[in-house]
């Protein structure tokens, strides 16, 4: 079958749906490295400047979604195309909370730029944004090859922050009970694990998405977990 | 009659369901021919009891052709010539017993351009009932029209001029009154070809609401050109490509995930 609709506005119209999607997948997976980044190097300058950038992201989310309910209202799209627009609004908007999560671990960033850096435990927060980063690029590159394979597989790899985040709460938790003046600091950084742990979260939802855009049926199947923080303190 | 042994055993390239568990009509490899050309390759399906039911397809694809054998309209054609086998609760409409006129009482049709009768509101429903014996009484009758009327939902805009002329009517008012003329001789399926295609969206509301009323008590057939038509009003689809029934299914699976890619292209508006 030709891939062109006969009428090559609505192409124009999802062609750019499509552009504006990747943009803001673009910023999103930027904003979260940096991020990351700027936790190692406590760059101040860097940090607010990526505070200002999700600006940018907030309004390509709104551009997106204005975008999509005007092709649903006046392209009445069918199969693949209705999957394709209900994708890209739910998929946009999922990036802009990457943005701001990422926003707020900068946040919580600066506030640990303040605080001596003996008062901080030490743990691994950069091996578990790099993870959280590879299955974001991943889930882009599936999301633009209609790669449902990959797509099950950065599913299933969310299972790799939990197991990070629960053990680097351990940490923490042991760490402040050890000293009282890494309460403050502590708690920033456990703020900082559970929004990587967000994003890890938000990155399945878009490889879910990304599954049923491909097959148009969801991707049933029970999605393995190991986020135990909620539980911790219980016997 | 038609056996019930093989109904089930056809030999089908359509994708779907195209069984039915409580069948009025049964259709098995018809072939419809003009002359030499073939309109018709070899489609087999069911039409259930009171189910409504969309044929779509590009123009020339033979959904037209196929409603129309459905009563028997194509006789009307000399040089068309109808194969395999058509049922309606297991007869054959095709044998040369069938009175054809009993036969599209039973089966009505409604034309893609309203055509009333040049009589009176009131003659345009009661002619049916009248040559079909269907009363006994002026008072049966009346009955009759009046019933009619209100079920094709036009007995509150013309109850208080019966003997005005049909074709005094707006388009809609036309069309909703081919549609009692219709019922009148109480059919037991009604074939739509194009039935709003001549009406504007409030008289293509009503009449769809009216389809949708009717689908209970009626099988409906329904030929439309428009995809938002069949998706809101039919609870299955067929597409129907080069005289050939392609696909077969339930409306919101056809239009939300079709198993052939011909039809996909089809309703999405691509090239085929």
């Amino acid at each position: 079958m030709g891939n062109e609709h006969i009428l090559s506005s609505f192409d124009d119209d999802l062609n750019k749906l499509n552009k504006d999607l990747l943009k803001l997948a673009k910023l999103a997976t930027e904003q979260f490295v940096s991020s990351i980044d700027n936790f190692s190097t406590q760059n101040i300058e860097e940090i607010d400047k990526l505070i200002l950038r999700d600006k940018n992201l907030d309004d390509l989310d709104e551009k997106i979604q204005q975008l999509g309910f005007e092709i649903i209202a006046l392209r009445s799209p069918q199969a693949e195309d209705l999957r394709r627009v209900i994708s890209a609004l739910k998929i946009s908007t999922v990036l802009e909370r990457i943005g701001d999560y990422s926003r707020n671990i900068s946040n919580r960033t600066k506030a640990l730029c303040e605080l001596s850096s003996d008062d901080i435990p030490g743990v691994n927060i950069g091996k578990m944004g790099l993870v959280t980063q590879e299955m974001l690029e991943d889930v882009i590159i599936a999301y633009k090859d209609k790669d449902s394979d990959l797509s099950i597989k950065v599913r299933d790899t969310d299972v790799v922050i939990d197991k990070m985040n629960t053990k680097l709460y351990q940490e923490v938790l042991a760490s402040m009970s050890r000293n009282k003046k890494n309460i403050v600091s502590g708690t920033h950084i456990l703020f900082i694990a559970k929004s990587i742990e967000r994003v890890g979260d938000y990155v399945t939802d878009i490889a879910e998405q990304n599954y049923f855009l491909i097959n148009g049926k969801p991707l049933s199947e029970e999605r393995p977990k190991a986020d135990k923080t909620s539980l911790y303190g219980i016997d | 009659m038609v056996s019930n042994s093989n109904i089930n055993n056809v030999k089908t390239k359509t994708i779907g369901e195209i069984f039915s568990k409580d069948p009025k009509i049964i259709c098995r490899n018809v072939d419809v021919f003009y002359g030499e050309k073939q309109a018709i390759k070899d489609v087999s399906i069911d039409i259930a009891s009171r189910e409504i039911i969309s044929f779509i397809g590009p123009s020339g694809c033979g959904k037209s052709t196929f409603l129309r054998c459905l009563n028997r309209m194509n006789d009307t054609i000399d040089t068309c010539k109808v194969k395999g086998s058509i049922s309606l609760d297991k007869e054959d409409i095709y044998d040369e017993k069938i009175d054809v006129v009993t036969l599209r009482a039973k089966i009505g049709m409604v034309f893609q351009k309203p055509n009333p009768f040049p009589k009176s509101i009131y003659e345009n429903v009661a002619y049916g009932p009248k040559i079909h014996g269907l009363s006994s009484s002026k008072e049966e009758l009346d009955f009759i029209v009046e019933n009619s009327l209100k079920d094709s939902g036009l007995w509150e805009e013309v109850k208080d001029r019966l003997q005005s002329p049909g074709t005094g009517l707006s388009g809609g008012q036309q069309q909703r009154l081919c549609i009692a003329r219709a019922i009148a001789v109480s059919p037991e399926i009604i074939l739509m070809d194009e039935p709003c295609s001549a009406l504007d969206p409030i008289a293509t509301a009503k009449i769809e609401e009216l389809i949708n009323q009717l689908g209970k008590n009626y099988s409906i057939v329904i030929v439309t050109h428009s995809m938002q038509q069949a998706a809101r009003i039919s609870q299955r689809t067929a597409y129907f490509h080069l005289g050939e029934l392609i696909e077969v299914g339930e409306t919101k699976k056809i239009f939300t995930m079709p198993k052939d890619k011909q039809t996909e292209a089809y309703i999405s508006g691509r090239i085929g």
